[in-house]
């Protein structure tokens, strides 16, 4: 526990005045989820991924994602080997611990699917041979909710693999002054130490995943999930997988609490980054539902 | 209460008084309605734009102008309509004083208040149903105002409260003993307002009232109605002529008629008494409660008031009027001014050659029959020897035209004769079983005295023009009565009549069970019900005993459904009902965590305290995988009844909280 706190409070000296969505950035994490940041360039969503790798100690890699990209350019590719006379498989960058994929809805569809079924099973299949993904794995993708012209939008069943969809957002005025007086942030990215293995994440992923959930609090989950199904101003309700997404995130969020059960606090923390990429309002233009509505709806449930 | 919080709970408190006032605006001065409505809009406005209220300095001048202006529009600030327009002004000012949540509920049940003033005025059923709105839209604001729940589910709240206190009004209603007469000293209507009989009788004056088709009283027959012919409601006598006019000199004041032969008929009326007069079926017998018998069989309130008023009467239909005159009477009733040597003439005329009084009646019926005489709802104007003009001239006339000429020739004739007006005919609604008389049924005829049976003797010369007005009614015997009514083209469809006919048994059912539910009516049910004789104090605690079986059962229900909820449900609302209580509203959207933000008002031991409830609320409910021990949850729930917030502070300071 003292190395999770050891770590948020790195990645706190890293980006400055963005305590939540680095919690959230790490509850995700840690509730074995890939994360979506959207936001504009230069807020530091490549600097946050960059920084979450190097905490946790992974290893990590980096793609641009371009429209001209191709699935092998990700996953890896089956090249003759004339010496040995074999195939032999070259691993693509997907093959790290943490991959940074940047602006992931600038790739084709095929390329995007290549990257989220690799999510979803943790293995990629090249020419009838599957490859073990390392552990843990995560995907951390940006894109640019502004900037959509050549564009391909992640359809909407494909929004459901990343856990949590997360804005940095401009740093407030006091961080910012901070950031700017202060140190080079490469040399502060430099300094970060790895406050745990691999191996104690794994662990602490097992530990969020044993926290307790009451009946009560599944009622409330079930109550949230319920209130999205019957507002009118949603496309369409969240799906039973997405009410297993936030249970884990609000278990993730939790255990960065230090409690060791899961209350309405938890789920009300996580929702707005968990349902938000899920639900589509039905407003012509607006795709995606804005934070104020996720608000209002949880203020409308109540607390079994 | 703050931004868009407050907006959404104190404007439909707003609203509500808005809509609770509505049916002032048509009894009180125009300026009144309107200048209440304007502020209550300028306090919503106010309130959107978050503006600041007016100091309190300048709404207490404010109040002196309306106050002024009242005083001197109705000359008066207290009574049905100052009373009611003052009230009215002041809940308009309060509003602008108005605004912590208290002020609010204060201002809210002010509201109560108002929602029972448009009853003073009116107590038909249109207007009982908008008691009923306006009492559902005063509680839906109040559960508004609490905050706890969204607009619609507070609805459900509201109904659901409503719901509950219906068996208290019913019995309430039932029990609460009726006092005798009108509650206080309401100063009564206007008497423009009413459209009933005239004070005397020229021509012209009857034909107006057919115009009208306002109901003005039902009948309930207790066995079969008597034949159509013997329909005469009586209700006043003229027995001066003077020459332009039919007037009630008032001559006589011990009534001493006696009836005899007859049909005996009982049956029940409600009317609403016409400047303390009421209509009773010619002739009647003993006179009901709280009436007296004038001159003539006429009744009359003992105390003239305009509420309706219900009351058995029995008459015998088609009975003679005995009645002995003595000298100075018989030449009362034959009294004529100088005028009209035509009619008079003529009178001497018929006279020489009939056999005696009756035979000189019959002959002077024959001659309106046999000459061209019309009857017609607008003849040619009249003036000067107005009956002479009449029977030589214009030839064309009403019921009062008739009666007029006939009551002169028999008087002419040296017999005493009297207009008699009211009410012939009506109407049967089959929907209800009762007959509706309404201001078209007005009529006039006239009674002759003969000296052969020392009786009057009602002549209705009406009848002898037109005898369909009498056996059925004046829309088929005048044209003209038929276009003037409210439907255009003639008689309405037969829907619309159908549906005039259950609109009428239902506000006369209204009027018989809920508005006529009296002292008399009261006792009898608690006879029938067997509480007791008399309306006294054992028999209302009696039906209230009786009562409270009812009247606690929707609270039994509520009971069952609270011991249905778990302890720890039960617990976590009495926390918040405690923290309502020193003005910390929760959501039921909170989490403990944010129940503790919220209560940062209360002082430091109680915040502590609170602090613990609400930790080991959360560990008892959310930190078991299954149901918490049943000791631990009984623990925290007598530590949650031991906790009272506000207690210490009420303690130190006994005016409590402002």
């Amino acid at each position: 526990m003292q190395s999770l706190a050891f770590a948020y409070r790195q990645l706190n000296a890293l980006i400055l005045g963005k305590n939540d969505a680095i919690k959230l950035a790490l509850a995700c994490l840690i509730a074995r989820g890939h994360l979506l940041i959207e936001d504009v360039p230069g807020v530091g969503k490549t600097t946050l991924a960059h920084g979450l790798a190097r905490v946790l100690g992974l290893d990590y890699r980096r793609v641009q994602f371009t429209s001209d990209l191709l699935p092998a350019d990700i996953v890896g590719v089956n090249i003759f080997e004339r010496e040995a006379g074999t195939f032999h498989f070259h691993r693509g960058p997907v093959f790290a611990q943490v991959l940074l994929a940047d602006e992931i809805n600038r790739a084709s569809p095929k390329v995007q699917s290549a990257l989220l079924e690799a999510m979803e099973e943790r293995q990629v299949s090249v020419d009838g041979e599957t490859h073990a993904l390392p552990q843990p794995f995560f995907v951390i993708a940006t894109q640019n909710p502004i900037e959509q012209a050549g564009t391909f939008p992640l359809p909407e069943s494909q929004m459901d693999r990343f856990l949590m969809r997360i804005a940095l957002g401009y740093p407030p005025p006091q961080a910012e002054r901070a950031l700017l007086l202060g140190e080079e942030r490469r040399r502060v990215m430099d300094e970060l130490v790895p406050a745990l293995s691999p191996e104690q994440l794994q662990q602490l992923q097992a530990q969020a995943s044993r926290l307790t959930v009451s009946p009560a609090l599944a009622d409330y989950v079930l109550a949230l999930l319920q209130a999205t199904r019957q507002e009118r101003r949603f496309a369409q309700g969240l799906s039973p997988r997405a009410g297993l997404a936030l249970v884990a995130a609000a278990r993730a969020w939790a255990l960065l609490e230090g409690r060791d059960y899961v209350l309405p606090d938890d789920v009300k923390a996580v929702f707005p980054a968990v349902a938000g990429h899920r639900l589509a309002a039905i407003v012509p233009g607006g795709d995606r539902v804005p934070g104020d509505e996720l608000a209002a709806l949880v203020a409308h449930v109540a607390i079994p | 209460m703050t931004g868009g919080d407050a907006l959404r709970r104190v404007l439909p408190v707003l609203a509500a008084l808005a809509v609770t006032a509505a049916p002032l605006a048509l009894h009180l001065p125009g300026w009144v309605a309107a200048l209440s409505a304007a502020m209550l809009l300028a306090r919503g406005v106010l309130l959107w734009q978050q503006r600041q209220l007016p100091p309190r300095w300048l709404v207490a001048l404010a109040v002196v102008v309306p106050l002024v202006l009242l005083w001197l529009t109705l000359r008066t600030l207290v009574g049905r309509e100052g009373g009611s327009a003052l009230l009215l002004l002041l809940v308009g000012f309060k509003a602008f004083e108005t605004f912590s949540l208290r002020d609010w509920r204060v201002l809210l049940a002010l509201g109560f208040f108002l929602a029972a003033t448009p009853l003073l005025f009116d107590q038909s059923p249109l207007a009982a149903a908008w008691l009923v709105q306006s009492l559902l839209c005063l509680t839906w604001a109040m559960a508004a105002l609490n905050g706890r729940q969204p607009l619609l589910a507070s609805l459900r709240t509201t109904l659901q409260a409503l719901l509950f206190s219906l068996p208290l009004m019913l019995v309430l209603f039932v029990v609460m003993p009726r006092l005798p007469g009108p509650l206080w000293g309401m100063p009564a209507a206007d008497e423009s307002a009413n459209s009933g009989l005239a004070e005397d009788m020229a021509p012209g004056s009857i034909s107006q009232l057919i115009l009208n088709h306002e109901p003005v009283f039902t009948a309930v027959f207790a066995g079969p109605p008597p034949p159509r012919r013997d329909f005469y409601w009586r209700v006043m006598l003229f027995d001066r002529f003077d020459g332009s006019r039919w007037l009630n000199a008032g001559a006589l004041t011990e009534p001493r008629g006696q009836t005899r032969g007859g049909i005996p008929v009982s049956y029940t009326l409600t009317v609403v008494p016409d400047k303390g007069r009421v209509p009773v079926l010619d002739l009647p017998g003993g006179v009901a409660e709280g009436l007296t018998e004038r001159a003539g069989m006429v009744w009359q309130q003992a105390r003239a008031s305009d509420a309706r008023i219900r009351f058995r009467a029995d008459s015998r239909a088609g009975a003679l009027l005995v009645e002995p005159l003595d000298a100075m009477q018989h030449a009362f009733y034959r009294f004529l001014p100088a005028g009209n040597e035509r009619a008079l003439a003529l009178a001497a005329s018929i006279r020489a050659r009939s056999r005696d009084d009756e035979a000189y009646i019959r002959a002077v019926l024959e001659h309106f029959r046999l000459e061209s005489f019309r009857y017609t709802l607008s003849p040619p104007p009249l003036s000067g020897a107005i009956v002479d003009q009449f029977l030589f001239e214009t030839r064309q006339g009403f019921c009062e035209h008739y009666a007029s000429a006939l009551a002169f020739l028999a008087r002419a004739a040296g017999i005493p004769s009297r207009v008699v007006v009211g009410y012939q005919g009506g109407e049967y609604n089959s929907a209800g079983e009762f007959w509706q008389i309404r201001s078209s049924d007005a009529h006039a005829w006239v009674e002759v005295w003969l000296a052969s049976r020392q009786a009057w003797w009602r002549v209705d010369p009406t009848a002898a023009v037109s005898p369909d007005r009498i056996e059925r009614g004046v829309e088929q015997a005048v044209p003209a009565a038929r276009t003037a009514m409210p439907m255009l083209g003639g008689r309405p469809p037969e829907w619309m009549l159908a549906l005039r006919q259950h609109w009428l048994a239902a506000n006369f059912a209204w009027q018989q069970w809920v508005v006529g539910y009296d002292a008399g009516r009261q006792r009898s049910l608690f006879r029938s019900l067997g509480l007791g004789q008399e309306v006294d104090v054992p028999a209302v605690l009696k039906g209230l005993l009786a009562g409270a079986v009812l009247m606690v059962m929707p609270f039994l229900w509520w009971w069952r459904q609270q011991a249905k909820r778990e302890p720890l449900q039960q617990g976590w609302l009495l926390l918040g009902r405690r923290l309502r209580r020193v003005e910390v509203v929760i959501a039921p959207s909170d989490t403990p965590a944010e129940v503790l933000l919220r209560a940062a008002s209360l002082a430091e031991a109680e915040h502590g305290q609170l602090a613990a409830l609400l930790e080991a609320y959360a560990c008892l409910r959310y930190r078991t995988s299954g149901e918490a021990s049943p000791e631990a949850v009984r623990c925290w729930l007598r530590a949650v009844r031991c906790f009272r917030p506000g207690r210490a502070m009420n303690g130190k300071t006994p005016a409590g909280r402002g």
